[in-house]
């Protein structure tokens, strides 16, 4: 149509598009037509002006599509001419004469196109000009202006400043933040033009001068360049270049005028140092190791009263990124190797203090996977594990004697296995496996023996060991917290079966890498390999656990044992893993467990009054909790040995009192009256625990019981007591002689007792567990024969789905039919 | 005597010793052993909200209240979260405790947990203040005999959340065995997480923990337990205080300019023996070097470091 005539004369596509004026406020249409943007030499004033470039003009130019020689519109892009873009397909604006002229273009693209034409002569010839996009809200209510071009206020770049172009920056500065495109144009300002270095020169000066209003506003600058969220200018104003100016600024704050914070002394001098226990050779990696703690003073020190949520999340997503590479760095690099180095064997001469800050470092790093992807927490744990962690702990535990440095390498302990609790042992199996594999391909051994040689390895209790003894031996209290806390997470069942992951994968790729590195004799095991090995391993690790670690663990709760601790604080930690092991583990094993070895008895007696409260109602918990199972065998036994005469001893001292002790056996009660409501409605009342527990203890107690008359539920059991007495009278004659008189001749209905099991084993003073249950207790050996018969015969073949539960209930029907 | 500088110390924001920490934690489950779930008190005494770890503004609080010397308070929780010193806070109430037990009850808030702490701050400043978070076990393991409640000359009950559908006496909050991280559900979890609010009944939370109740739950209550106020903290009002329900209910803050943003003022509520309320108001103390509330928080890395 129009072809170029000129060099300079520059055209878009044409568009087809409706053009209106506004005449009288209304729009009226002029017609229809095909748009272009010109660039060509400017008409009227070309005669007057000189030089080449100004000869130039930029036209909206529409042609009628019925007459193309007609031209519709002509109207130059000009001085500060302010285009909208109203939703899709319109452009819009006010020439300079004062006409309001728009454009309707028939398709999207079209107005993209002459969008594109006017940002382009906004950034090269007519700077003034400007482009808003006008979008209605998303409710329908008002409009969302947002510039795409336009000029742009930017702050001077002059070393020589005063108050009024610091103001004056300040004030465009915050201008600038409202649209997405000037905050753009700002920041590629201030990087390009290195502003901060500007803004440190003026601060210099200022502060020799005393300038203390130039030396706020020069602190609001700053903040105000904090809120553009900004990375690479956060990571600008942390480099060695510029930190100390940035932070000298910051010391100086509006919103506390008459004081001034020491943040250049801190980093410099009082603060913490940047140390090396082996030295860094990459220049680069000190470099981010420094940003990255200066970021964290920034966000947790400088700016902490002032950042807001977006901008605290993106100093924190800096952090974390500069975080994951330090992570990388320190698996991939020989450092790791040369660190761990320290706790080797052949490095004997190097002093104990290099060690401690290994471990001090060492926990950092672990520290910082914290926020870290869980396959990247994986990969860096298993690179420490691989490399030699073990060395570390076993420095930490058996050397070391500061508990601070038992307290950090602890702390990792939790870390890595509250991640993965399979991680530490799978890894170190791995690597025993690998030796394993290598003998055996040269003495062709059997497929069979590798699986037992696996599995007895992967059920590794070492490490419940070793926190078992300093549960037991340290003395640092927060230690002990510290150890439960690992011994809760290592003992949970779920935990151990991925059961409760809170990732995915999390364990599952540990065991797949075990078996599909490829490393070596691998291939001639199938891929198979999954959850069933799995259980098969937890079985077996639990079994290790209640044979090998329970009872050193659990000395000073043993019925026979000798040590008679005094340590009340320690032995509130053991009581609530005893609980947690009743409620939590695999029924059968642990109460064989509690039940043999007189845990329960002996706890009672804790609930005497020389111990201190807390221990007393710590155990009063655990005892609940243990009759909250609703076990036949506990509830038996509890009866058998009256285990409740202690409670309410408890009671009694506290009848009238409104304390904690108090209100746990009101708990007490009303969990029985409950339980025993619950019963009644589905009339069941004969066989039940809580029935039988309670018409055992209104008979014992009931002149206590009705002295606690301030809650319903005492009365309720004393009535439910009632009632059931005349219900079952006749049935249970036998029984209730039995309870009564205190012996348990009359309650072998038909199923072993526990108690018998006890006393036998008390005769017993070996500790472990195979020889307790054997002698006397001849049930007791019987099952664990079974139990490890039950075991081979499980290594020998395919394991089912559930391993555990199908080798309980094996034991248990052999168990029934021994009786 | 030994206590007595430990509380200049906190009152200074000073480091204390982890070994400090522990034995002043461990007297302090002693003495809240010893206390009822619902505790009684009588008046004359001072009705505290949320605190939220603003050490100076605590200090303020005991300051313009007339000081924990000659006066009996209630503190009705969330002593720690958000502010930075919520250890420094936490701590003063536990040695005015131990050393004024009758003058001060304090209230489990919905902040006093294992769970809400590790999220909203306490333990992250624990972990900055020493290296481990030994000192947040301890604190944690005190959070569990905090009572739930309190109650004065009969008339006024004292609770951090609200009310429950599972609780329409006091006897039925004294049979909870209160020694436990709070529950997800039930009474424990629903005095410390409740909210009061124009409903008809009871209503879910926006919280996601415990309900939300109106004038007839609180009538009822009132009624049925001859109360005639029921004082809770749990929400910031931008005034320090709010009366709902004709007067049969009020919300507490204590916690001025929360969060160092909110531009609140905050209050405490004295009630007299004739159960009269008068109001107290004040404002966020302007932080100053020197006195403690330095413009840097105690929020320092405290070790040198390798990473």
């Amino acid at each position: 149509m129009n072809g170029s005539t000129h060099d300079e004369m520059r055209e878009t596509e044409p568009k087809r598009v409706k053009v209106y004026i506004l005449e009288n406020n209304e729009w009226k249409d002029t017609g229809t037509g095909f748009c272009v943007g010109r660039i060509s030499s400017n008409d009227q004033e070309s005669s007057k002006r000189s030089d080449k470039c100004s000869n130039l003009a930029a036209y909206l130019m529409v042609n009628d599509e019925e007459a193309p020689d007609r031209v519709l519109l002509w109207s130059r892009l000009e001085g500060n001419i302010e285009y909208q873009r109203q939703e899709e397909t319109l452009i819009v604006w006010k020439d300079l004469t004062g006409q309001d002229i728009a454009l309707s273009f028939e398709e999207s693209t079209g107005c993209d196109a002459l969008c594109e034409f006017i940002i382009q002569v906004q950034k090269s010839m007519e700077t003034y000009i400007s482009l808003v996009a006008v979008r209605s809200n998303d409710d329908g209510m008002g409009s969302v202006h947002e510039i795409i071009t336009g000029p742009v206020n930017l702050p001077s770049n002059e070393h020589q400043q005063d108050e009024k172009t610091l103001m004056e920056a300040l004030k465009i500065l915050n201008e600038n933040t409202a649209f997405e495109y000037l905050r753009n144009e700002t920041m590629e300002f201030v990087l390009k033009s290195d502003y901060i270095n500007t803004l440190i020169a003026v601060f210099e000066a200022a502060e020799h001068n005393h300038l203390h209003r130039d030396l706020l506003l020069l602190s609001n600058i700053i903040k105000t360049l904090t809120l553009y969220n900004q990375r690479e200018l956060l990571e600008q104003m942390v480099d060695d270049e510029h930190v100390l100016g940035v932070v000298g600024i910051l010391e100086y704050d509006t919103e506390f005028p008459t004081s001034k914070a020491n943040h250049r002394e801190y980093l410099q001098h009082s603060g913490p140092n940047f140390k090396e226990v082996i030295p860094l050779q990459s220049e680069e990696m000190k470099s981010i190791i420094k940003k990255t703690y200066r970021l964290q003073f920034l966000k947790d020190v400088v700016l902490v009263r002032f950042l807001d949520d977006h901008s605290f999340n993106l100093i924190s997503d800096v952090i974390l990124d500069l975080q994951t590479c330090i992570i990388d760095f320190v698996q991939t690099d020989a450092f790791l190797s040369r660190l761990m180095e320290i706790y080797t064997g052949q490095n004997k001469d190097h002093e104990q203090e290099k060690k401690r800050d290994g471990i001090r470092m060492l926990h950092q790093c672990v520290q910082i996977t914290k926020n870290l992807e869980p396959v990247e927490k994986s990969k860096f744990f298993k690179a420490l594990v691989r490399k030699g962690l073990f060395n570390v702990f076993d420095f930490a535990f058996n050397v070391e004697k500061d508990s601070s440095i038992r307290i950090l390498a602890t702390d990792m302990v939790i870390t890595i296995i509250e991640h993965d609790i399979l991680l530490i042992n799978t890894v170190n199996n791995e690597l025993r496996h690998q030796n394993e594999v290598l003998d055996e391909e040269q003495q062709h051994a059997s497929q069979q023996k590798t699986d037992i040689v696996r599995s007895s390895m992967s059920s590794d209790v070492s490490l419940l060991l070793i926190l078992s003894k300093i549960l037991l031996t340290d003395k640092s209290l927060g230690l002990k917290e510290q150890i439960v806390q690992a011994l809760n997470t290592l003992l949970h069942p779920e935990g151990c079966m991925g059961g409760d992951s809170n990732y995915d994968g999390g364990n599952m790729d540990i065991i797949m890498n075990f078996y599909g590195d490829g490393k070596g004799g691998d291939n001639k095991i199938s891929g198979e390999i999954s959850n069933d090995n799995l259980s098969f391993q937890m079985a077996e690790y639990f079994g290790n656990f209640y044979k090998e670690v329970a009872p050193i663990l659990f000395e000073p709760l043993l019925g026979d044992s000798i040590c008679e601790s005094n340590d009340d604080i320690l032995l509130i930690y053991l009581v609530k893993l005893i609980s947690f092991i009743a409620t939590e583990h695999n029924r059968r094993i642990s109460r064989e467990f509690i039940l043999e070895k007189g845990i329960l008895t002996k706890m009672a007696k804790l609930m005497d009054p020389s111990h201190i409260m807390q221990l007393r109602l710590t155990v009063l918990r655990c005892l609940k909790n243990i009759i909250c199972l609703n076990d036949e065998y506990y509830h038996r036994y509890m009866m058998s040995k009256n285990l409740y005469d202690p409670m309410f001893h408890l009671l009694r001292e506290n009848l009238n009192k409104d304390n904690l002790a108090n209100s746990s056996m009101l708990d007490f009660f009303r969990i029985i009256s409950s339980q025993c409501s619950q019963t009644e409605e589905m009339s069941a009342h004969e066989k039940n625990n809580f029935m039988i527990m309670n018409r055992f203890l209104v008979k014992k107690y009931g002149y206590l019981l009705q002295q606690v008359d301030y809650v319903p539920y005492t009365k309720e059991m004393i009535r439910l007591s009632e009632e059931h007495k005349e219900a079952v009278a006749a049935a249970d004659e036998d029984v209730k002689m039995g309870l009564a008189d205190g012996t348990q001749s009359h309650i072998k209905d038909g199923k072993r007792t526990f108690s018998e099991a006890q006393e036998s084993s008390e005769s017993t003073s070996s500790g472990t567990y195979s020889s307790s249950s054997g002698g006397a207790s001849s049930s007791g050996g019987e099952e664990s024969l079974t139990f490890k018969r039950a075991m081979d015969k499980i290594s020998a073949v395919s394991p089912p789905t559930s391993i555990a539960e199908d080798v309980l209930r094996e034991s248990q029907n052999s168990d029934n039919a021994d009786t | 005597m030994k206590l007595d500088d430990t509380i200049d110390s906190l009152r200074q924001g000073k480091h204390i010793p982890e070994e400090t920490v522990y034995s002043l934690c461990l007297k302090s489950q002693e003495l809240l052993m010893n206390e009822a779930n619902v505790t009684h008190v009588d008046t004359p005494v001072t009705i505290c909200g949320d605190i939220h770890g603003q050490l100076h503004d605590l200090l303020t609080l005991f300051d313009k209240s007339g000081g924990i010397e000659k006066n009996r308070y209630i503190f009705l929780g969330d002593f720690v979260d958000r502010g930075f010193y919520s250890l420094e806070s936490f701590l003063l109430l536990l040695c005015y405790k131990l050393r004024y037990p009758d003058r001060i009850t304090m209230i489990r808030g919905n902040h006093e947990t294992r769970q809400i702490t590790k999220v909203y701050g306490f333990y992250d400043e624990i972990v900055r203040k020493y290296g481990n978070s030994n000192v947040w076990r301890y604190c944690c393991e005190v959070f569990d005999y905090l009572s739930l409640g309190a109650i004065i000359n009969d008339r006024i009950f004292c609770v951090h959340g609200g009310l429950s559908p599972d609780v329409t006496t006091i006897n039925q909050i004294r049979s909870i065995d209160r020694k436990q991280e709070v529950p997800h559900e039930g009474a424990m979890c629903d005095l410390l997480w409740s909210d009061p609010d124009d409903v008809d009944t009871w209503s879910l939370s926006p919280r996601g923990a415990g309900f939300l109740f109106g004038r007839n739950e609180v009538e009822q209550f009132l009624h049925k337990n001859k109360f005639e106020l029921i004082a809770r903290a749990h929400q910031l009002v931008m005034e320090g205080y709010k009366e709902m329900f004709d007067g049969g209910l009020v919300t507490v803050w204590s916690a001025p300019n929360y969060c160092y943003r909110c531009g609140n003022v905050a209050a405490v509520l004295r009630v007299e023996d004739d159960l009269d309320r008068n109001y107290m108001i004040f404002e966020a103390v302007q932080a100053q070097d020197g006195v403690g509330n330095a413009i840097i928080p105690t929020k320092k890395p405290q070790m040198d470091y390798f990473l």
